[in-house]
């Protein structure tokens, strides 16, 4: 019975201290799943994946970095196949590749992120680009690269640097 | 010791407590500030926009030492960070009352006694790891950035240092 009570108590208290009302909000407001795509690696691309994957109890699978990368500035095709480089702060490098919804995630396990963090290079064929300014903490790239762009946000990742951003 | 005579001294340190906890400075009073150099600033500014003012750190409205620049926040709705369109003379004037602004009267002794005892300033000790920051420790001792801002407290930033920050990883 003790046991069982102070269980339940841990559990309460887990979901009570879990709760970020700020955090909750900006989940909210975020588009779901496009129809007749589920959750899975396919899903969501251009939201600030680590907003869900951030290791909470009930929550997805912790990643510590993660984004999406598109064709062009103008539109939301996805980018396969592309693949990301990151140099940490302390000289360590890591690699993901875009998938068909031009997602890359690395989890937790995988990596994890010495801030700055600089894109060192995203290669697509024989064309390489890279971010001029460095990550500075946050692991989702759309936690900055919000569409439309304006002051506070260069629009979505793009690899085409040929146009104009939306 | 009879009650009169506890009370008497405790309503009397009462009254004395109440008294300068409700003084204030005069109406008119004004704090005249020592500002540290705006000349040599853009080279500062250059090197705190890199280093500092990405969008998730700094260069977020929402931060009290908030940094325009070229790569990140922009001060004109037609700007868009990172389109080749330089840091302008506005963003470096924003971002030198930012950071002047976070706690000007220690600036002011800061600068009047010439750059002494920069730790008394949040905005050196964070980036220092002296204090917890979020971003971590970003300047070393004796490192480029460290020569820089602390030049710039002492009258003028050493240029050369502020320039070879920028090649900091």
């Amino acid at each position: 019975m003790k046991r069982a009570t102070l269980t339940a108590s841990l559990v309460v208290g887990l979901l009570v201290g879990s709760c970020d009302p700020v955090k909750d909000n900006a989940i909210d407001a975020l588009p779901g799943n496009a129809p007749g795509v589920r959750n899975g690696p396919l899903h969501r691309p251009g939201q600030p994946c680590l907003l869900c994957h951030d290791g909470a109890l009930g929550d997805p699978q912790a990643f510590s970095m993660a984004g999406t990368v598109f064709q062009d500035a103008n539109s939301l095709t996805p980018l396969d196949g592309a693949i990301i480089t990151l140099l940490s702060a302390d000289g360590s490098t890591v690699t993901a590749t875009t998938n068909a919804a031009g997602n890359f995630y690395l989890s937790a396990d995988q990596y994890t992120p010495h801030y700055p963090v600089h894109v060192k290079s995203i290669v697509s064929g024989t064309t390489s680009i890279f971010m001029q300014s460095h990550i500075g903490g946050n692991g989702s790239c759309a936690g900055c690269h919000v569409d439309p762009a304006g002051p506070d946000s260069p629009g979505h990742v793009y690899f085409d640097i040929v146009g104009t951003p939306p | 010791m009879s009650r009169a005579r506890l009370v008497v001294p405790f309503a009397v340190s009462c009254a004395i407590l109440i008294a300068v906890a409700c003084s204030s400075p005069p109406p008119d009073a004004r704090f005249v500030e020592t500002t540290p150099d705006t000349t040599t600033f853009p080279a500062v500014a250059a090197m705190l926009i890199q280093s500092c003012g990405t969008l998730d750190c700094h260069g977020t409205v929402g931060r009290n030492l908030r940094l325009y620049g070229d790569t990140g926040l922009r001060a004109s709705a037609l700007d868009v960070p990172s389109v080749l369109i330089p840091t302008t003379p506005d963003e470096i004037a924003q971002d030198y009352d930012s950071v002047v602004g976070l706690e000007p009267e220690i600036m002011s002794q800061v600068v009047a006694s010439h750059g002494a005892n920069p730790q008394s300033l949040t905005f050196y000790r964070k980036p220092r790891g002296l204090e917890s920051h979020k971003g971590g420790t970003v300047i070393n001792a004796g490192d480029a950035r460290d020569v820089c801002i602390t030049t710039w407290l002492g009258g003028h930033a050493d240029a050369t240092a502020c320039k070879d920050a920028l090649a900091l990883p």
